[in-house]
């Protein structure tokens, strides 16, 4: 095993292990009266039902993740290193088995949530942290390095990394990641229904947004360095790697114990100012029917105009799929893994005879 | 602040409109100022972009506003129409039902008289 593998194990085991901690946790970060992407009532999570469904999702979640570990295991003695990919992937399976278990155990005890709705009339929070500059420096960066590119172009006409992949294929689905984060800082500026329209909740949202725009532009200028690097550097892979890798793992720390101290919208957030009265006796949960959650984390309502809503179990937004819009940024986010994919067979078409 | 009832048994597009007329009655908004885009209404209020469409039409053929493509609703200058015949039908209708509802939530009617008074007054400064 050499030094590349260890590094990427790490890095993997690390968000696996992150990930199981977050899932851990999670039905404590979220608003009180959302419990497993249910709405129920504020107090039921305290209640003898709530605990009694949180002990036995947590034991789950371990058997689960035990199950993973013996796949993930078994999978790299049987099929090699090459295996050690799938880590995060298995954890995710695991944890996700559990979510769904409780979020079933937690459905016969839904109630309505309010049928208020507010809005701030004279909203003008709308903005992209840094502004437009900030936003399309990534982009600029990435020009750079394919401007100088392209003037190397006639030294090395067709440069590769150290899989054989044309270094434009970096560049295409790069580009494609940033234009869908692009997109998502935008809507988080201007597509988000928020919760809370005003008082202390509403700074309180407006405070989890803002920062959750700014771990989105880190992200982009870090992909983006990245990127530019293995593109600059194709013959460094393995330094690459031990370099790059290590830094996700810490991003991803960072970025998950900043998120967790706020809690999902800032409801951990300590009010600044007395909370105001609800507007109605039921649930605010965050205003969405539960019946337009599918599985619990898919949100699909053709009525709702907004394309970024609050996640229901997890710390950031989900995409409304009833939107155009939504399907579009997914699409971009699918560059980044499918082009590479894409170009990796387009080599074997010439062999089957495909022009 | 803008308040609906997904519930209410009044239209959601009349509700944007009454609570927007309220708004605009009361002064909240100056004559030339912004009313934030349909679509971005929309998404504050989790309803279809058409509901909030209707709203502003029916607000622009008040006399509110002035609707540009593109370019949103804009609010403008409005002349104290001359009440007509069935103005005070249709006021007093959903006054009654409003007065019951203030009744049978307990509410004395010297108290709701006043309030009345007190609101008419508020804005009447401000129109």
């Amino acid at each position: 095993m050499t030094m590349v593998h260890l590094v990427i194990a790490f890095t993997i085991g690390g968000i696996a292990i992150l990930s199981a901690l977050l899932f851990w946790f999670m039905p404590r970060l979220t608003r009180r009266d959302l419990y497993f992407a249910v709405t129920v009532a504020p107090a039921f999570r305290d209640e003898p039902e709530g605990r009694a469904i949180l002990s036995r999702y947590r034991a789950e979640l371990i058997f689960f993740s035990a199950l993973a570990l013996v796949a993930f295991v078994a999978g790299i003695a049987w099929l090699g290193v090459g295996f050690v990919s799938t880590g995060t992937f298995l954890q995710l399976v695991a944890s996700f088995i559990a979510f769904y278990r409780a979020r079933q155990r937690v459905l016969p005890y839904a109630v309505p949530p309010t049928t208020i709705r507010e809005a701030e009339l004279h909203d003008h929070n709308r903005i992209i942290p840094g502004g437009w500059m900030t936003a399309s420096g990534p982009f600029i960066l990435l020009a750079a390095c394919a401007g100088y590119l392209w003037i190397r172009g006639g030294e090395n006409p067709t440069p590769t990394d150290l899989d054989g992949h044309r270094l434009s294929v970096y560049l295409v689905s790069t580009a494609g990641i940033l234009a869908s984060l692009t997109l998502i800082l935008y809507g988080l500026a201007h597509w988000v229904r928020p919760v809370h329209a005003g008082g202390d909740e509403g700074a309180r949202e407006l405070k989890f947004r803002k920062i959750v725009s700014a771990l989105l532009l880190v992200n982009e200028y870090f992909i983006t360095l990245q990127a530019s690097w293995i593109m600059l550097v194709p013959r460094r892979g393995d330094l690459t790697i031990v370099v790059l890798l290590p830094l996700v793992l810490v991003f991803v720390l960072v970025a998950i114990v900043m998120l967790a101290r706020l809690g999902q919208g800032g409801s951990r957030m300590p009010a600044t100012v007395q909370t105001r009265i609800p507007s109605s006796s039921a649930p605010v949960g965050d205003r969405t029917p539960d019946r337009y959650w599918k599985l619990g984390v898919f949100y699909f309502n053709r009525d709702d105009s907004a394309v970024l809503i609050e996640k229901r179990f997890g710390l950031g937004y989900s995409l409304n799929f009833a939107r155009p819009t939504a399907w579009i940024i997914l699409l971009l986010l699918l560059m980044g893994p499918l082009i590479p994919i894409l170009a990796h067979f387009s080599r074997f078409l010439p062999k089957l005879g495909v022009h | 602040m803008l308040r609906i009832d997904l519930a209410s048994r009044v239209p959601v597009y009349e509700q944007v409109a009454n609570g927007l007329r309220a708004e605009l009655v009361s002064g909240k908004f100056s004559v030339g100022e912004k009313l934030p885009t349909v679509r971005t209404l929309a998404i504050n209020l989790g309803v279809h972009h058409n509901t909030v469409a209707e709203a502003y039409r029916q607000l622009a053929n008040e006399g509110w506003l002035e609707l540009k493509r593109h370019r949103g609703a804009t609010v403008v200058e409005r002349d104290r129409p001359r009440a007509g015949p069935d103005t005070m039908e249709r006021f007093t209708r959903p006054l009654g039902e409003l007065v019951a509802k203030g009744l049978a939530d307990g509410l004395s009617p010297s108290s709701l008289a006043r309030a009345m008074i007190e609101t008419a007054r508020r804005l009447e400064r401000k129109i």
